[in-house]
């Protein structure tokens, strides 16, 4: 069977400091995978990998291969990074919506990219904010600014913003680290119903998070990729000791 | 078991008041101080004010009559040079902040820029003289005067939408990115709208600065006497702080003239309050429009 996602060799420079390291990864369609690891360890460097994010970062120097239903990503030309970008939706760790209203944000990559029949945008805004469980409670005030729902409600509008443009990869870096525990629920919830139609990665700090939403969970050290395998194997029976030590909360 | 020092709690209690009182009183002090000078000024010039002090033009060598050329002018001034020096500005702000990139020639445009905040307004007007005046041919004109009241606001506006926009958290810009947006697209859409707001503060700050300068039209618009109003950019006009120093140094009775002189402060003082009130006014629709939970 084939890879949705697969890095092979993968180094990444910032300037001198090397910041993945040999990283190899193969990532199953239609499956969540945690990435989980200490602060600085390069878990958001890797996920930009797949949208090609690190590119606006002056001095970065990326080796090996990194590719998306077998074609490699940055082999592609110039005017195909917009296109890379539309496949792979991205949500942050701080809730950013746009200074616009509801409605907007989510029309904002239709509109972005070419889309301006009302009919269609309308449609797909609504499918959208109810592929992202926010439809229901935003429904009557679409017109409002996003600025006024909650933190939690504004997270899950950024994700109905990241799949308006209908991509196939969800790259989410620590979407709920900023968020109470009921709106973290949730989005967890989200996650789970969004992996039948999305291949999704993210970043998490909270090892009960990864063990909840994932199928996959791939454990980074400085850089290096020291353990990946299924999610449940990991968390009852890692190979390595430095694994065992993280997740255990042992890790100094 | 470690000893504290007794009363230790009270004492830091007791600093703390008294930085506090310290802080309150030195600002309460500015306070009055501004308070001082409007009413310095407005007891000696709120006798010659009513309507036809507005509306009418100077009489008998300026000791008698309204300001009404004065007030146009600078009201012409002002506008003319913001409307020059804003969108230069916000486009030179948003080229330094968003497109060059790290390194020496960045650093030294941030240094000209710099430095040519500190060039005293003399300076400006006799540049806006050889260039505007003479060079370019526009004579001592609307046109010629605002240019120069332009070139003096640049920086501080070039600063302010720096400023603005590097306060503009850098996952807006990615988050747009991500969505396929190019990076125009995103400046304008996303990154402009967001800082606008403190944008405009580089708005008001220009208009406080060129509304009261001197120097800079000194030699390129202002007119010592006009009895009519200018209908072209090309006509010379007066000014109010120009009137003020004329009519309180070189008029033709200085001692009759006095009232008028403050008089034309008060209304000076009141525009410039007024303008920035209107720019505090937009500040905070556009705020609100972009405003945070
Ligand atoms: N733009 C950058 N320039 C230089 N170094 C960076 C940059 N971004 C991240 N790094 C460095 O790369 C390492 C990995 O960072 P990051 O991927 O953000 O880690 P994580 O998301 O796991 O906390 C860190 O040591 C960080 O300091
Ligand atoms: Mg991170």
């Amino acid at each position: 069977m084939s890879y949705k996602i697969e890095t092979r060799n993968v180094d990444l420079y910032y300037g001198d400091f090397h910041a993945l390291k040999n990283v190899s990864m193969q990532i199953t369609p239609k499956t969540v995978t945690a990435l989980i690891g200490p602060s600085g360890c390069g878990k958001s460097t890797f996920l930009r990998l797949f949208n090609r994010m690190n590119d606006l970062i002056e001095g970065v120097k990326i080796k090996g291969d990194i590719l998306i239903d077998n074609k490699d990503i940055y082999k592609i030309k110039t005017t195909e990074v917009d296109q890379l970008r539309r496949n792979t939706g991205m949500v942050f760790q701080k809730p950013n919506p746009f200074p616009k209203s509801i409605f907007e944000n989510v029309a904002y990559g239709l509109r972005v990219n070419g889309i301006h029949d009302r009919k269609k945008i309308e449609e797909q805004v609504e499918k959208s904010l109810k592929q992202a469980a926010l439809w229901e409670e935003v429904k009557d005030k679409l017109k409002k600014s996003a600025f006024e729902i909650s933190g939690g409600q504004q997270q899950r509008l950024c994700i109905a913003r990241a799949l308006a443009v209908e991509p196939e990869v969800l790259l989410m870096d620590e979407p709920a680290s900023a968020l109470d525990p009921i709106s973290t629920s949730k989005i967890e919830e989200l996650i789970y119903e969004l992996k039948n139609n999305f291949t999704i990665l993210i970043v998490t700090h909270n090892m009960q998070q990864a063990s909840r939403v994932s199928d996959f969970t791939g454990f980074f050290l400085l850089g290096d990729l020291v353990e990946f395998d299924k999610t449940k194997k990991i968390f009852t029976n890692p190979v390595k000791q430095q694994t065992e030590n993280y997740i255990t909360g042992r890790f100094g | 078991m470690l000893a504290f020092p007794k009363n230790i709690d009270q004492i830091k209690m007791r600093n703390q008041r008294i930085m506090f009182w310290i802080a309150r009183g030195i600002s309460y002090s500015i306070i009055a101080i501004l308070i001082l000078i409007l009413f310095f000024i407005l007891k000696r010039g709120i006798g010659v004010i009513n309507w036809e002090f507005f509306s009418t033009m100077p009489k008998e060598g300026m000791t008698k009559g309204g300001i009404l050329p004065a007030i146009i002018g600078t009201l012409y001034l002002v506008a003319g040079s913001m409307i020059i020096a804003f969108p230069i500005g916000m486009l030179s702000g948003i080229y330094v902040n968003e497109y060059a990139r790290e390194g020496q020639v960045k650093r030294f445009i941030k240094l000209m820029t710099n430095n040519l905040a500190g060039v005293p307004s003399i300076v400006f007007g006799l540049f806006g003289m050889a260039l505007f005046v003479n060079q370019l041919n526009f004579g001592a004109s609307i046109l010629a005067g605002s240019l120069t009241l332009a070139l003096l606001a640049l920086p501080l506006i070039i600063r302010t939408t720096e400023e603005s926009l590097k306060a503009v958290d850098n996952t807006f810009r990615h988050a747009s990115y991500a969505l396929g947006a190019s990076k125009l697209y995103t400046i304008r859409k996303v990154v402009v709208p967001i800082a606008f707001p403190n944008i405009i503060t580089g708005l008001i700050l220009g208009i406080g600065r060129v509304s009261g300068e001197t120097a800079p039209i000194l030699f390129t618009v202002a007119a010592y006497f006009l009895p009519r109003l200018p209908n072209s950019v090309f006509d010379q006009c007066m000014a109010l702080p120009y009137h003020l120093y004329v009519i309180s140094t070189s008029g033709t009775d200085i001692e009759t003239s006095r009232p008028i002189a403050y008089g034309t402060a008060v209304v000076l003082i009141a525009i410039v309050l007024f303008v920035n009130l209107l720019a505090n006014f937009l500040r905070n629709y556009f705020s609100r429009k972009v405003k945070m939970k």
